[in-house]
Order: C-alpha cells, then sequence, then structure tokens
C-alpha cells in the first residue's frame, strides 16, 4: 500500500468515523436520559441535510443567517420527536413500544423527506471554495483531500466537545443525568423530567442534525442518508454500549475499518464492518471503554 | 375454562376456512400471489412471536434465516452446481440448514443480553445480505439465482399461485399450531418467566441460556421453511427480498397484528402485505400514514389487533358474567 493510497483512505475513514461518532453521541445520550434505542437516527440526520440544504440552495441564505435558523428548526423537531416518540409512550407496559415507535417516525421521516423535498438526489453547495468557487483541496503526500474533510473532522470535535461539555459539567446536564439514572428521585428534588427529556432531544436533534449538514457536501442528500446510522449502531456497540468516549473510539474504528476494506475487499466492506462488530460482542461484550450505568433499553 | 377454548379454536377454524373459500374465488392470479407473500411472512413472523412475544427479546435475524433457507433451495434445486435433489428432500434440508445455522449463531448470540442481542442479530443481517448480494459463487451475486425448480410433493408438482396458496396455508396453519403448542409447553413457560423477571426464572430453575437459544432455533426454523417455500413458488431470488428493511417490516407486522396473539400475527401479515397493493393511488403518502399508524398504534394499542380483539373479549365475557349473575 503506497503512502498516497493510505493518507486518502485513512482522511477518509476517520471523517466518516467523525459522522458516525456523532450520530453515536446521540444515540447513547438518548439511551442514558430515557432509555430509548432510536431508530429513526439516521432519518434524523437525513432531515438535517434536507432541511440546511433547502435554507442554503432554495432560500439561498448567507451562512450566519442559515445555521442559527437551521438549529432551531434541529430544536422545535427535536421537540416534536420526543412528543410523538417518547412522552406518550413513557409508561408503555410493553418495553419494546417506544422502540418500534421510532421505526414508524423513521418512515414518518423518511417518507415525509421525500413528499416535501422530492424523490431526486440534491447537491449540497461545498462549503469550502477556492477562489474560483470550486471544491478547495490541498496535497497530502501526493493525494488531493478536499477540505471539507477535514472541516468535518474539526467541527465534528467541536461539537462533540461542546455536547459532552453541556452534558457532563454544566448544571442543566447534572439534571439530564439525575433524570437519567434516578427519574423518581430526581423529580422529588424538584427536577422537572418533561424538561431534561425535552432538553436532551433537543440537544441531540440538533447534534445530528448538524451531522447531516456537514456529511451533506461529500454525498448528494437522499434518503438514503439514513442508511448510516446501521455502522454508527455498530461503533456504538463496538466502544461500549452507553460510554460517549468508548462509541467514538468504536466509530472512529468503524469507519477506518470500512475505508480500508474497500482496497480489498469491496462489495463486501458492509460485511467487513458487521464482523468486526460481532466479534467485538463475543469477545468482548463490554466493549472497548466499559460503561458504569448498565443497558437500560 | 374447557369450553371457552372450544370456542375461540372452533371460531379459528373458521375464520381459515372462509378464508381458504375466499381465496379459492379470487380470479385475479397477482391478488393471490400477494395473499402468498403474507402467509409467508406470516410463518416467518411467527418465529419472532416466539422470540419477542413469549421471550422479549427483539430480534432483527428473520430474513437472514429466510435467506438461507431460500440460498440452500435454490442451490440444490436450480442445478447450477450441477445436480438437483428431490425437491421434498431440498426442502427438509434447507429448514434443517436454517436451524442449523441459528442454533450456531444463537449459542454465540444469546450470550449476550436485550440490546446488544438485537445489534448482534442486526449485524448478523448486514453481514448476510452483503453475502447474498456479492458472493457470486455460492449466492448467485447481484444476478440471484433463476431457474429454481418448483416444488413436488407426493409426485405432484405445484405450479400456478392458486395451488401454492394451499402449501402455505398448511405451512401457516402448521407452524401456528406448533406457536399454540409452544405457548402451552415448558419451552413457553419458562420463556415468558425469562420475559416477566430473569431473576425469578433462575431461582425457579430455568436455563435462561438454552431457553433463549431454542427459541432461537424455532425462529431460524420457522423463516428456513419460509424463504425454501419462497424460493421454490417464485422460482427466482435475489439479495434484496433479505435486506434489513425487510426485517423491520416483519417486526412493525407481528406488533400490529400482536405479537403475542397467533391469529392476530397472520392478520398482521395480511394487512402489512396488501395496504401497499391496495393503495397503490397514494403511493409515497401511504408510507408516510403508515409510519404515523405505526406510532398511534403503540401509544394506543401496543398489543396489537389481537391484543385488542382479547381485551374486548375479556370484557364481554366479564359482562356477559355478571349479567348472569344478576339474573339469577
Amino acid at each position: 500500500m503506497t503512502i498516497r493510497l493510505f493518507a486518502s483512505l485513512f482522511v477518509n475513514g476517520v471523517t466518516m468515523g467523525m459522522i458516525y461518532a456523532m450520530i453515536a453521541m446521540g444515540l447513547i445520550l438518548l439511551i442514558k436520559a430515557v432509555g430509548v434505542l432510536n431508530f429513526a437516527q439516521g432519518d434524523l440526520l437525513m432531515i438535517g441535510a434536507y432541511i440546511t440544504c433547502a435554507f442554503a440552495t432554495d432560500l439561498s441564505m448567507p451562512l450566519y443567517a442559515m445555521l442559527p435558523t437551521a438549529f432551531v428548526s434541529f430544536a422545535l423537531l427535536g421537540v416534536a420527536f420526543m412528543l410523538g416518540t417518547y412522552w406518550p409512550l413513557r409508561k408503555a407496559s410493553y418495553p419494546v413500544a417506544p422502540i418500534i415507535a421510532t421505526m414508524g417516525a423513521s418512515l414518518v421521516l423518511s417518507e415525509g423527506a421525500v413528499i416535501l423535498f422530492g424523490s431526486w438526489p440534491r447537491t449540497m453547495p461545498n462549503l469550502v471554495k477556492n477562489a474560483a468557487g470550486k471544491v478547495a483541496t490541498f496535497n497530502l503526500f501526493g493525494t488531493k483531500i478536499q477540505y471539507q474533510y477535514i472541516l468535518i473532522i474539526l467541527a465534528a470535535c467541536l461539537a462533540m466537545y461542546l455536547v459532552y461539555m453541556l452534558f457532563e459539567r454544566s448544571y442543566v446536564g447534572r439534571m439530564m443525568q439525575a433524570a437519567a439514572q434516578d427519574k423518581p428521585a430526581a423529580e422529588l428534588i424538584g427536577i422537572s423530567t418533561l424538561f431534561t427529556t425535552g432538553a436532551t432531544y433537543m440537544l441531540v436533534v440538533v447534534l445530528i442534525g448538524f451531522a447531516g449538514y456537514m456529511v451533506a457536501p461529500i454525498y448528494t442528500v437522499t434518503p438514503s442518508l439514513s442508511s448510516l446510522q446501521l455502522r454508527a449502531f455498530a461503533g456504538t456497540v463496538i466502544g461500549g454500549f452507553g460510554s460517549i468516549k468508548g462509541a467514538i473510539l468504536g466509530c472512529l474504528l468503524v469507519g477506518l475499518t470500512e475505508a480500508f476494506a474497500t482496497v480489498s475487499f469491496s462489495s463486501y466492506k458492509d460485511a467487513v464492518v458487521f464482523t468486526v462488530l460481532i466479534l467485538f460482542l463475543l469477545l468482548r461484550p463490554q466493549g472497548i471503554v466499559k460503561s458504569r450505568i448498565g443497558d437500560k433499553a | 375454562m374447557k369450553q371457552k377454548f372450544g370456542i375461540s379454536r372452533v371460531l379459528a377454524i373458521l375464520a381459515v376456512a372462509l378464508f381458504a373459500a375466499g381465496v379459492s374465488l379470487i380470479q385475479s392470479n397477482y391478488t393471490v400471489l400477494v395473499i402468498n407473500t403474507s402467509l409467508m411472512y406470516a410463518i416467518v413472523a411467527y418465529g419472532l412471536s416466539v422470540m419477542l412475544g413469549m421471550g422479549g427479546q427483539l430480534v432483527f435475524s428473520g430474513t437472514a434465516f429466510m435467506g438461507i433457507g431460500a440460498y440452500i433451495t435454490a442451490n440444490l434445486c436450480s442445478g447450477r452446481l450441477g445436480f438437483s435433489t428431490a425437491t421434498p428432500v431440498a426442502l427438509l434440508i434447507s429448514v434443517a440448514g436454517a436451524g442449523l445455522v441459528a442454533f450456531l449463531t444463537g449459542m454465540l448470540f444469546l450470550r449476550l443480553k436485550s440490546s446488544f442481542c438485537t445489534f448482534a442479530t442486526l449485524g448478523f443481517v448486514q453481514v448476510l445480505y452483503s453475502l447474498f448480494q456479492n458472493h457470486e459463487p455460492a449466492f448467485g451475486g447481484t444476478k440471484g439465482i433463476p431457474n429454481i425448480s418448483t416444488l413436488k410433493l407426493f409426485g405432484h408438482p405445484v405450479t400456478g399461485y392458486k395451488q401454492w396458496f394451499y402449501v402455505f396455508l398448511f405451512a401457516v396453519v402448521l407452524v401456528a399450531l406448533v406457536v399454540e403448542g409452544i405457548r402451552r409447553s415448558r419451552l413457553g413457560r419458562s420463556l415468558a418467566s425469562i420475559r416477566d423477571n430473569e431473576i425469578a426464572a433462575q431461582v425457579m430453575g430455568v436455563n435462561i441460556y438454552w431457553t433463549r437459544v431454542i427459541a432461537f432455533v424455532v425462529a431460524g426454523l420457522f423463516a428456513g421453511l419460509a424463504g425454501s417455500l419462497l424460493a421454490f413458488q417464485n422460482g427466482f431470488i435475489s439479495a434484496d427480498l433479505f435486506t434489513f428493511k425487510k426485517s423491520s417490516t416483519l417486526v412493525i407486522m407481528s406488533m400490529l397484528g400482536g405479537i403475542n396473539s397467533t391469529l392476530g400475527i397472520a392478520v398482521g401479515a395480511l394487512i402489512v402485505t396488501f395496504l401497499p397493493e391496495v393503495m397503490r393511488g397514494l403511493d409515497n403518502y401511504l408510507m408516510f400514514l403508515y409510519g404515523f399508524v405505526v406510532i398511534f398504534m403503540m401509544i394506543f394499542m401496543p398489543m396489537g389487533i389481537g391484543g385488542l380483539v382479547s381485551d374486548y373479549a375479556r370484557k364481554l365475557r366479564r359482562r356477559r358474567r355478571l349479567g348472569g349473575g344478576k339474573n339469577a
């Protein structure tokens, strides 16, 4: 393997790994805070890509107006998503019911996107352009690499750092964790579970919507973007269910495995990724990083 | 108590007979094909009913084992390996093969608990789909496997969708009876105890691991049977029949019908397979609305149509008993 090929595959793997990590982080926040396995995670990302794409191209909003509007709409979507799939079901007698509800929501979101935005693929204009208005690239060991990839890696790090700090360090984050660990006790000391769950859902959808915005320029914007979630699931499990650090490591591993698998077995790259997942499940079911709170979903 | 079972059994037999009579009157070949497809899915969904309904473990492996059954049949009966097996033998081998793979993978996957196990089966479906789609020598690659000869039962080849309908109906009834048997057997009660309280089950002497493995094998056998019959009926199979999406449709149809209701699951499979055909005009809106229906259903009737009916029946029975008391 030449260093050129290696560099390009490595950057590609890390970039996709970061995207998966953002999906995975949202997934874990939901599992930890509300105990729901969300099967609409990928569809929320897809909606994020569509919304930002529509704002940027159809309404041709400038970046400084587009991002806040997009974030507000993601937050509203998050609240709507919670009110639809979680709140009425929080006392469901059947524990699988909220999971199935997210599967229904996944259908609603993907078909809703087709109805609203049409089924033809859209292209997102590149975020980083050179003077000629084309995709900006730079040389790394002789391969051209788009700046977009580097932007994704940096932005994902920043976004995940902010969410992590918000969740682990801020007062609101402490409230969310308290509510996640013991609902009745949290209610007793005056934490409103409705508020903390709503905040968690908002945070998660904003994060995933942002991931959709980031990934849109290197993919085309189609409903099939939602399939990214399966690989994020794999990364989550590899990392250790419930641990955010572990999930990020796991997702990077999945991204790199996928990127390097394209060299020798391109059509089997899914098989390789999920074989790694199954191996991990069997050999180290607690994941790379063991979480302190058990699996609740 | 005994008499009540009698009534519901008579009702079930009547429903099946009416259904068979109704279908035999249908002229359109296509409609019969859709019904056959839904019956095929019902067989797989019964496997899920054993795993999820009785055992409380969500698995996505249904389509994977369907695929294994279908591809074994396809390889044995299309002559692409240079020989053809007698079709009933191939059917048995396919079912046994799916069961064997289910046993081996089940021993691995069911060491894991709840969500981990769900994800493992999800990964398994993805791995198999990718193999089905890409491995040319064993699975025909993207082109699939054509020219599968049809099933020959007692020297009589099953041809035409109507004849296939009876085969599928027989298979569904058979599988449904097995499920009912399991529900009332030691296995079913052990599974229910694991679902309701694992620690209590263990204290009562239930071997959690093996009980779940056996349930997984049962689900695998059902799925293998469905896949094999599908391959025989269509004469052609390809990887896109065995995707993760199909697996989640299976979960939805069994939840819609009522995960613990044997008759309900068949109804759920019929509804979910038929809706897109009946409402073709609605197109995109159909799946959109369908998603809402799934959510609302989880909110208002998580035990599905079957659960709703049995709740109503219980209420009716209680009212009758109370009313009888007043008269006397």
